[in-house]
């Protein structure tokens, strides 16, 4: 143990947290008597001001080197005490948390073994940071433009707060057309606005707009890179064919959602019973202006079914969230487009969870809209009526309002299919190093916390590609993402840890294990050296590929070897 | 096997003033505070599930809407204003409606000219009958004795004869919704030993209303009361001793003080829900039928020109008394020919019935229930 070394050792009360199980001056003394160690404190609140003074001052009077707290789990409280460490002039790197707290205090009752156990994970920290070496944060340039996935209505929103913050966007739509499913709906729940004005602003200022690049007609073929320095390929497939390749330092994906397959289930008899529809084919109609039969009669009866493919074990267990609002809106256009139209809802549950929908719900009971609860496991069956029933149809339903089995005449039928993953999902997860879910959405940074970021530094979601989503939901997080973007943008640089796996080059036998094994993929290999290299921006330091490197050629910064016996040796002393 | 929902019953109920039904989504606050929500009563929510469904076989078979008394509770908590109380008060106009082989009360209930014109005929009608009767056999100017104009021995004949033809239309109704209730379902069409057992809740229902004073709002339970038996010592009076009553002119207190006390409490009561109706005083006075307020024109025409012939009689009036009754008579018999078995006032027998009929029926579907329980599973219970 190097001689001249100065270490501060800073034992957390924690309140009573620690301090009601571990006697924590007794550690403090105990880590005084160790190797290096010039001072040993216990204290109250380590993180409170005079706590973290206390560290600050004794680094200053007594030219302390390296710093021990034991105290809570680091995932709390060090990015505190390297800030404090670093404001008294030492590199925030020669800091060591010992976590007796979560996992001694708490986990233990026995004040004789806690305190010992808590002793022996202080001598680990210790002996451990004497191993620690400065490191310094990097940072690399950033290019400002973006490449957004999709020009739906949350891919245009994105795009257009990019492009108005002055800033290039390339937005890639696959279709000949920017929209995406709102261009295939007519009116809008709860207000009954018309959905095509309100795309046609957004269409209008992204074709107009400088900043954006619209590539209709492609999609993107590949992206390399990490975050702040993407190249993508675009390819172009309808009319004059092209391939381009853009740099961008940022993507957003808000590739959308596929509605679920009505035939898929046969109980409906869609695709058998001509007046079966689903949502979407009414929509169509509804903006072509004629609610009718296949064979051009005015409906008398229309009856709407709700979670058709959603909210089914067989199908998908989700809820798709529009379905229902939507559904009370056409209770409300086909009374609109024929008067004296009976509507039946048939409904599991009403979910009316966003603003002004429940007022909406309200309004549709109002119009005598018929409402018919079935029980999710007991489906309503559809049949042919006969030739005396003066209707087309007969649907049999176990009515659990009322506990008794009904049969409601429709001429028309809606069936209000969910959304589900577009069938290429796999691949843009792929594409863009992303994950998905059981069900096949995007998967978020953080459920709560993140719900705009991936896994992946610089690739953003947004829209219904990550879970059924109305309108507004997809443009807020539509926007989050482009907000998000722009705060990076607003830094100029982008800041890279300085905690992450290094190759030695000299070691590396080239056998690419770690670059299939990497989750972030930060490994690259070099086809002319033959050997493999740490993309340190994208390195998470989870130290999966130092601990499968056959040839030992990869070490994770601030988690060598060395230190890590250090801590092994200081726990069993 | 399926009912047929009917959407277009809904419609039809609005005609009877049931206006906010399909607003009501089943939260359930209105059964959760009705004091005659219990087990399986799911009350008053299971009759409205029913009208919005438009199963009118279940409705036309359902005592709920008899079993309630409008305390108008459950209106004004209704949080989506669906107006449980008042779909209740419809279901009974539709449901007298429904008894009524007829179809004068359908036609009544539909449409308030065809009742105002109705009434309006049938008084005229019995006026000039009266006028005519009086002046070929007798003197306006005299009330009573030999040359009376209208001689009450005579007019009494008449007053039975109408009761006559009113208990054959009450009775047939009343025996229609025996078979809707009961008679069509054979679980409960033969349950006697119920039906004699059961058979004191009548009496008892009518003359005390107990059902109502159980609602959490007891004053208009007593207002009720007041009404009801005042109009049933008044129709004693008049049906068993007409003689007395009309009397005079010296006042008779063996028959007149009942007469009396009865008039001041018909006066009373009617006034009271008559300025209730128009100020919209308590909720169940918040929306009023047409068929309401001709319940109650009627009731103060009769009530008033009754006690005005009366008083002009012993007060030595007898032209202005015989004017007086030949009014009297131009609202008693629309009120009773029309009004007692096709209108408001058919309820005076439903409802007492209902309690009857719900108690057998509860009776019989326990005992059947009992009965299929095997005895194994009844031990280990």
């Amino acid at each position: 143990m190097d001689g001249e070394m100065k270490i501060g050792v800073y034992v957390c009360n924690c309140g009573t947290n620690i301090a009601k199980v571990v006697d924590c001056d007794a550690v403090a003394e105990a880590a005084a008597q160790l190797p290096g160690v010039a001072v040993a404190r216990s204290y109250k609140y380590m993180c409170s001001n005079p706590g973290q003074e206390m560290i600050i001052q004794d680094i200053r009077d007594l030219d302390l080197d390296r710093v021990v707290v034991a105290a809570c789990s680091p995932r709390m409280h060090e990015p505190t005490f390297r800030k404090a460490i670093q404001q008294a002039g030492l590199n925030p790197y020669l800091l060591e948390m010992a976590n007796i707290r979560e996992q001694c205090s708490w986990v233990h009752s026995d004040p004789v073994m806690a305190t010992q156990k808590a002793t022996a994970l202080t001598r680990a920290a210790v002996y451990r940071v004497a191993r620690h070496q400065p490191l310094e944060q990097r940072s690399v340039d950033l290019c400002p433009d973006t490449l957004v996935i999709g020009g739906g209505i949350a891919g245009m929103s994105a795009a257009l707060d990019l492009a108005d913050a002055g800033y290039k966007v390339y937005l890639v739509e696959r279709e000949d057309h920017l929209g995406g499913n709102v261009a295939r709906v007519d009116l809008l729940a709860p207000y009954l606005d018309s959905a095509r004005d309100l795309l046609t602003e957004r269409i209008t200022r992204v074709m107009e707009h400088q900043n954006i690049d619209v590539l209709l007609g492609a999609e993107v073929e590949s992206l390399e890179g990490f975050v702040g320095n993407f190249t993508a390929t675009v390819r172009g497939q309808n009319g004059s064919p092209f391939r381009r390749s853009v740099e961008v330092g940022n993507v957003i994906v808000a590739t959308g959602y596929k509605e679920f397959d009505a035939s898929r289930i046969t109980y409906y008899g869609y695709g058998k019973l001509p007046n079966v529809i689903t949502s979407f084919e009414f929509e169509k109609m509804l903006r072509q202006g004629r609610v009718q039969t296949k064979e051009g009669r005015l409906p008398r009866y229309v009856a709407i079914i709700h979670c058709v493919g959603s909210r089914n074990p067989e199908y998908h267990t989700y809820c798709s969230r529009v379905c229902c609002m939507t559904a009370l809106k056409y209770a409300h256009e086909v009374k609109a487009a024929v008067p004296g139209c009976y509507v039946s809802d048939v409904y599991i549950d009403m979910h009316a969870f966003g603003k002004g929908h429940e007022d909406f719900y309200r309004r549709s009971a109002e119009v005598k809209t018929l409402f018919l609860m079935y029980a999710k496991n007991d489906h309503p069956v559809i049949r042919k009526a006969g030739p005396n029933d003066g209707c087309e149809m007969l649907i049999e339903v176990n009515e659990c309002l009322s506990g008794e089995t009904i049969e409601i005449p429709a001429d028309l039928v809606i069936l209000m299919v969910g959304m589900e993953p577009r069938e290429d999902s796999e691949q843009v997860a792929h594409l863009v190093n992303i994950s998905r879910d059981k069900d096949g959405w995007f998967i978020e940074s953080h459920p709560k916390l993140d719900p705009v970021a991936t896994t992946t530094d610089g690739i953003y979601i947004a829209g219904a590609c990550q879970f059924p989503k109305d309108i507004p939901d997809s443009v807020a997080q539509a926007r989050a993402a482009a907000a998000r973007i722009l705060a990076r943008i607003a830094r100029g640089k982008l800041e890279i840890d300085a905690v992450f796996a290094e190759v030695d080059e000299d070691r590396c036998s080239g056998c690419r294990v770690c670059n299939e094994l990497c989750p972030y993929s930060a490994i690259e290999f070099d086809e002319e050296k033959r050997r493999s290299h740490v993309i340190s921006a994208l390195c998470k330091a989870c130290g999966a590929c130092v601990a499968a490197c056959p040839s030992g050629a990869i070490t994770a910064r601030h988690f060598t070897d060395d230190q890590i016996f250090a801590e092994i040796e200081g726990v069993l002393a | 096997m399926a009912i047929r929902v009917n959407p277009q019953l809904i419609d039809e109920l609005e005609a009877y003033g049931a206006e906010d039904v399909s607003k009501c989504y089943h939260c359930g606050n209105c059964s959760a505070m009705c004091p005659f929500s219990q087990g399986d009563t799911i009350f008053p929510r299971r009759a409205m599930r029913q009208l919005q469904l438009g199963l009118e076989e279940r409705l036309q078979g359902n005592l709920d809407p008899w079993l309630c008394y409008y305390c108008g509770e459950c209106s004004e908590e209704c949080p989506r204003d669906a107006e449980p109380g008042e779909t209740m008060m419809s279901l009974r106009r539709w449901l007298t409606a429904r008894y009524d082989w007829t179809g004068i009360a359908r036609a009544f209930y539909r449409s308030w000219k065809t009742e105002v014109l109705a009434v309006v005929v049938t008084a005229l009608l019995t006026g000039i009958a009266f006028l005519l009767w009086g002046f070929s056999q007798g003197s306006i100017g005299d009330y009573d004795g030999a040359n009376a104009f209208l001689p009450a021995s005579k007019v009494h004949i008449f007053d039975w004869a109408l009761a006559g033809v009113l208990l054959f239309f009450l009775l047939s109704n009343c025996g229609r919704m025996w078979w809707f209730t009961l008679g069509k379902d054979e679980r409960t069409r033969f349950a006697v030993g119920s039906y004699l057992r059961r058979l004191y809740l009548l009496p008892a229902h009518f003359f005390t209303q107990m059902r109502y004073a159980k609602c959490t709002r007891k004053r208009p339970w007593a207002v009720h009361l007041v009404l009801m038996l005042s109009y049933v010592t008044m129709l004693v009076l008049i049906m068993f001793f007409l003689r007395y009553m009309a009397s005079g002119p010296a006042v008779d207190w063996r028959v007149h003080a009942f007469g009396l006390t009865a008039a001041a409490g018909l006066l009373a009561t009617t006034i009271w829900a008559l300025r209730g109706r128009i100020k919209k005083t308590e909720t169940h006075y918040r929306h009023s039928h047409e068929s309401d307020w001709m319940f109650l024109i009627l009731l103060i025409v009769v009530t008033s020109t009754g006690v005005l012939q009366f008083a002009l009689h012993r007060s030595g009036f007898d032209t202005a008394a015989n004017i007086a009754y030949v009014i009297h008579l131009m609202g008693v018999v629309p009120m009773l020919g029309l009004e007692v078995p096709f209108g408001k006032w058919a309820h005076l027998a439903y409802r007492p019935l209902a309690m009857y009929f719900a108690a057998v029926q509860a009776d019989a579907l326990r005992a059947r229930e009992r009965s299929q329980v095997p005895v194994g599973a009844a031990q280990t219970a």
